[in-house]
C-alpha cells in the first residue's frame, strides 16, 4: 500500500465531509420555520423573532452564512449552540465520547454472541440448533430497535426491576451504575446485529466446509475441529469484517432511535434535538461527525483486509 | 366512563389531601437529596430567556423573583418584603428584603433589580417577560432597598405578573451586553439553591444556599434534575425508585403511576386549555352563527374523556376556569345538532360547509382534539378535513396566520394575562382577530381597577361576552398530573404548572440515601 493510497482516501474522505456539510446546511434552509421561530415557539412577537434573527445571523444570504461556518470550522471553532448558547465543540466531543462508548459495547457484545452461533448453525447445518438459530435471528431482525427497546424497559425495569429503566451515568461519576444503566440500551442495539452477523457467518462457513481445500484437509486426516478453525474459519470471517464495518455504519443509525429512548445523551439525541430546534451549528457539528465516522470505519475496515489478505493491494 | 372517572376522583382524593394534611402536621426535616424527573432537556440555563417547564424549574431554584405566584394565584413576597401602589395604579414600590446576597457572596440591592428589568424590557434580549410583566415606562432605585416602577398606564396586576418565570433578578453587571451571555454559563442567583453541575440533556445538579435569606429553608441539601425524553421511562424511574418526584405526568401514564405502591399520585385543576382558533375576519368563521353553530356540536362531555384522558374539566368557550381568580361561572353549553343546523342555514349554508383543521403534532392532544370535532360536528352540516403536520411547520405557517387551528395554552396568572395575550384587539398574538370593542374596553376597564368586586363584574361581562360570541372553541381544559414517592413531603402541585417550591420539600420516613 503506497502513502500515495493513503493520501487519496483521506484528501476523498475530506471532500466527502465537505459534500456533506454542504447537503446538511442546504437541506435546513428548506425545512420550514428557523432557530428563531423555534425558538421562540407559541411566544414570539415580530420584534422578539427580528432580534433574534439578528443575532444568530440568520438575516444573511445562504452562502455568507455557510462560509462563515465553514472559515470558523477550518479554524477549530464550531460556534455556539443557537438554542443554549454554549460551544459546540465539548458537547459533541462529549455526546460522541458516549455514543462511541455505546456502539463498541454492542459491536464487541455482537462478535462474542454472533460468531460462535453463526458457526454452530453451519457445522449442525440442518439440525435443530440451526432451526433455532436462524428462527432466533429473524425475530431478531424483524424486531426493530423501538420495539425491543420499549419491551425490554417493561421487562427488565418494570415488571423485574432489575435494571435501571433509562439514563445515563458516567463511568467517572459511579461505575456499577454506569455499567448497569448500558445493559438494556447495549443489549438492545446487539441484538438486531447479531441476527445480521450471525446468519452471516453461517453462510460463509457452510460455503467454505464446501471448498476443496476443506475437503483436501479433511482426505489427509486432519480432525475436523482443527480443519473448522484452521482451514474454514480462516477465510469465512474475512468477509465478515466488511460486514461489521458496514454495520457500525448501521449502529451509528439505530443509535439515535436507542438513545432517544434510554435517553443516552449522545450524538443520536444531540443531532434529534438540533434538528427540532433548527440549531445550525449543532446540526452541521453532529452530522460531519457521523459522516466522518462512517468514513473512518469504512477506510479501517479496507486497510484490515489488505491486511489479513496478502492476495488484496491498494493503490 | 362515570365510573371510571369516579374511581380517578376518589384516588386523587385519597392520593392528595393526605399528603397534603400530612405536610402540615410533621416538622420538616432537613437534609438529603431528591431527585426530580423532567420531560425534555434543561436547554436555557440564563433565567431571563426561560421558556420551557424544565427552564422553569431551574430558574427557581437558583434565582429570585421580586414576588411569588401563591397556589390561589395571588402574589406573596419573594426578594421583595412589601410593596404599595399610588392611587392611580401608576406607580409602584417595592421594599426589598434587607442583607440580601447573591450566590458569589456580593450583595444584592436596588440596582441589580433595575438593571434586571431593563435588560427584560430590552428588546433585544428577547426575554419572554417583556410582554408579560405589564406596561412598565421606567424602573428606578431610590435608595439600595426600594425599586420604583412608573408604569405607562394604570396597572392592578403588577405584583402578580412580577412573579412571572422570566422575571429573575440578576446581578447588573451581567444584565447588560457580553454579561448576558454569561448567564447561558453559569448562574449567580439569589435563589434557595446554587448550581453545581450543568448538562442540558442529562442531568442538573444543585445544593443548598446557605445564604438564602429564609434561614429555615430550603431542607434538601441537594437536588437532582434528570432529564427523561421518553415518558413511559420517566413512569418507570419513579416506580422502580430511582427517581422521588416527575415534574408533570401525562394522563396516558398516570394510571399505571396510581396502580405502583410506594408511587403517590398529584393531581390538581388547572387553566390550561386546548382550543379551537376561528379567524373571525374571514370567512366563513366572520359569521358569528357558524361560530356558535360549530360551538352547538361540540359534546363536552366526552372532549374531557377524549382528549384529557377523563383527566380535565369541560371549557365553556371562556379562557377562564375556576383556577382563575375572576371565573364567572355561565351556563354550560350543550350539544344541540338541530340548533346548530338552524344557525348555520340562517348564516346561508343550508347544506353545510367544509374547512380544513390543521392541528400540529405536538402535543398529541391536539390532534385528539381535530379528530373529535371532526366527528361531533358532521351530523350538523360540518365537513371537517383533519391536517396534522409537524409542529416547526405549523409554527411556521399556520400559528397567528390560520383561520382553523388547534391552539395549545398554558395557564396564566391573572384574567388579564390570558386576554391580553390572546383575545383583546391588541393581544400580543390576537389570533382569533376577534377584534371586538367591547371586549377591550371591559380588559381595559379590569386592568385600572384596584377594588376586587368591580374587577370581578367587568371580567364576569368581558367572559359572558366570550361565552356568547366564541372567537375560539374552548371545549376542555387541562388537569395537571404529577407523582412522587411516598416518602415526599411537602409538594403540591401548582395550578399555573410553571411554579413549583421545591425549597418546601422535604424528605421522610423510608427515603434512600443518595448522593
Amino acid at each position: 500500500m503506497s502513502g500515495r493510497y493513503l493520501l487519496q482516501r483521506i484528501g476523498l474522505m475530506l471532500y466527502t465531509l465537505v459534500v456533506v456539510s454542504l447537503l446538511v446546511f442546504g437541506i435546513t434552509q428548506v425545512l420550514p420555520a428557523d432557530a428563531a421561530t423555534m425558538l421562540l415557539g407559541e411566544n414570539a412577537t415580530a420584534d422578539q423573532l427580528a432580534a433574534i434573527r439578528e443575532r444568530l445571523g440568520l438575516n444573511d444570504p445562504i452562502w455568507t452564512q455557510y462560509l462563515r461556518w465553514l472559515g470558523g470550522v477550518l479554524i477549530g471553532d464550531f460556534g455556539v449552540s443557537m438554542r443554549s448558547g454554549l460551544p459546540v465543540l465539548p458537547q459533541i466531543a462529549e455526546a460522541l465520547s458516549r455514543s462511541l462508548l455505546l456502539a463498541f459495547l454492542a459491536i464487541g457484545l455482537m462478535l462474542v454472541i454472533a460468531l460462535p452461533l453463526g458457526i454452530l448453525a453451519a457445522v449442525r447445518r440442518g439440525t435443530a440448533a440451526d432451526l433455532l438459530v436462524s428462527l432466533a435471528s429473524y425475530i431478531g431482525i424483524s424486531l426493530p430497535e423501538f420495539v425491543t427497546a420499549t419491551l425490554a424497559i417493561l421487562l427488565f425495569a418494570d415488571v423485574l426491576g432489575w435494571l435501571p429503566a433509562t439514563g445515563y451515568v458516567p463511568f467517572t461519576e459511579d461505575p456499577g451504575r454506569a455499567l448497569l444503566h448500558l445493559v438494556l440500551p447495549v443489549a438492545t442495539i446487539s441484538l438486531i446485529l447479531v441476527a445480521h452477523v450471525s446468519r452471516m457467518v453461517r453462510s460463509e462457513v457452510i460455503d467454505a466446509l464446501h471448498t476443496d481445500y476443506v475437503r483436501a484437509a479433511r482426505l489427509k486426516g486432519m480432525p475436523e475441529r482443527v480443519v473448522l478453525r484452521r482451514h474454514a474459519l480462516r477465510n469465512a470471517l474475512l468477509p465478515t469484517i466488511t460486514i461489521v464495518a458496514l454495520d457500525v455504519g448501521y449502529v451509528l443509525g439505530g443509535i439515535i432511535v436507542v438513545e432517544e429512548i434510554f435517553a443516552i445523551p449522545g450524538i443520536g439525541r444531540t443531532l434529534i434535538v438540533a434538528v427540532q430546534n433548527r440549531d445550525l451549528p449543532m446540526i452541521q457539528a453532529g452530522a460531519l461527525v457521523m459522516a466522518a465516522t462512517y468514513c473512518v470505519m469504512n477506510f479501517a475496515a479496507d486497510l484490515t483486509y489488505a491486511a489479513l489478505d496478502k492476495r488484496i493491494q491498494y493503490g | 366512563m362515570t365510573t371510571r372517572r369516579n374511581i380517578i376522583a376518589s384516588a386523587a382524593a385519597l392520593g392528595v389531601a393526605p399528603n397534603f394534611a400530612l405536610a402540615q402536621q410533621a416538622a420538616p426535616r432537613r437534609g438529603g437529596t431528591l431527585r426530580i424527573s423532567v420531560d425534555q432537556s434543561v436547554a436555557k440555563l440564563n433565567p431571563l430567556l426561560t421558556r420551557v417547564n424544565p427552564e422553569y424549574l431551574l430558574a427557581e431554584l437558583l434565582y429570585s423573583g421580586l414576588t411569588r405566584l401563591s397556589r390561589d394565584m395571588t402574589p406573596e413576597p419573594d426578594l421583595a418584603e412589601s410593596w404599595s401602589a399610588s392611587a392611580d395604579l401608576a406607580t409602584w414600590t417595592f421594599v426589598l428584603r434587607p442583607n440580601l446576597m447573591f450566590h458569589d457572596g456580593s450583595a444584592c440591592t436596588a440596582a441589580d433589580v433595575v438593571a434586571s428589568f431593563e435588560a427584560m424590557l430590552d428588546p433585544t434580549t428577547a426575554s419572554p417577560a417583556r410582554q408579560n410583566i405589564g406596561p412598565i415606562a421606567r424602573v428606578t432605585a431610590s435608595d439600595p432597598r426600594t425599586v420604583v416602577f412608573a408604569l405607562r398606564a394604570p396597572y392592578a396586576d403588577l405584583p402578580v405578573m412580577l412573579a412571572y418565570t422570566d422575571a429573575r433578578i440578576v446581578p447588573a453587571a451581567l444584565a447588560r451586553g457580553a454579561g448576558l451571555a454569561r448567564l447561558d454559563r453559569e448562574a449567580i442567583g439569589t435563589g434557595p439553591f446554587r448550581l453545581v453541575s450543568y448538562e442540558p440533556e442529562r442531568q442538573v445538579v444543585v445544593q443548598r444556599n446557605p445564604a438564602f435569606y429564609d434561614p429555615q429553608r430550603p431542607y434538601l441539601d441537594r437536588i437532582e434534575i434528570v432529564v427523561f425524553p421518553d415518558p413511559t421511562a420517566e413512569g418507570s424511574a419513579l416506580i422502580s425508585g430511582n427517581t422521588d418526584l416527575m415534574m408533570l405526568a401525562l394522563p396516558t401514564e398516570f394510571a399505571r403511576l396510581q396502580r405502583a405502591s410506594g408511587v403517590r399520585v398529584l393531581r390538581t385543576p388547572s387553566g390550561q386549555f386546548c382550543n379551537v382558533n376561528l379567524g373571525c375576519d374571514a370567512a366563513p368563521f366572520n359569521d358569528v352563527r357558524v361560530r356558535q353553530a360549530l360551538a352547538l356540536t361540540v359534546d363536552r362531555t366526552a372532549m374531557v374523556d377524549f382528549v384529557t384522558e377523563g383527566y380535565g374539566t369541560s371549557g365553556n368557550d371562556n379562557a377562564l376556569n375556576g383556577a382563575y381568580t375572576y371565573h364567572r361561572d355561565l351556563p354550560a353549553k350543550r350539544a344541540d345538532i338541530p340548533a346548530a343546523r338552524r344557525l348555520l342555514a340562517e348564516a346561508g349554508h343550508p347544506r353545510g360547509l367544509r374547512a380544513t383543521l390543521i392541528a400540529s403534532e405536538r402535543p398529541a392532544v391536539r390532534t385528539q382534539l381535530a379528530v373529535a370535532l371532526r366527528e361531533m360536528a358532521r351530523p350538523a352540516g360540518f365537513e371537517i378535513d383533519v391536517q396534522t403536520m409537524p409542529h416547526a411547520t405549523y409554527l411556521d405557517q399556520v400559528w397567528r396566520k390560520g383561520n382553523f387551528y388547534i391552539g395549545f395554552y398554558n395557564m396564566q396568572p391573572t384574567a388579564d394575562g390570558i386576554f391580553s395575550l390572546l383575545y383583546t384587539s391588541n393581544a400580543a398574538w390576537n389570533e382569533t382577530r376577534w377584534n371586538n370593542a367591547e371586549f377591550d374596553r371591559l380588559v381595559e376597564a379590569a386592568r385600572v381597577t384596584a377594588d376586587v368586586a368591580q374587577r370581578r363584574e367587568l371580567y364576569g361581562q368581558a367572559q359572558a361576552l366570550m361565552h356568547r360570541d366564541v372567537p375560539s372553541i374552548i371545549p376542555v381544559f387541562f388537569d395537571l398530573l404529577s407523582a412522587q414517592r411516598s416518602y415526599v413531603q411537602g409538594y403540591n402541585l401548582h395550578p399555573r404548572g410553571a411554579v413549583f417550591r421545591l425549597d418546601h420539600v422535604w424528605l421522610g420516613d423510608g427515603a434512600p440515601r443518595r448522593g
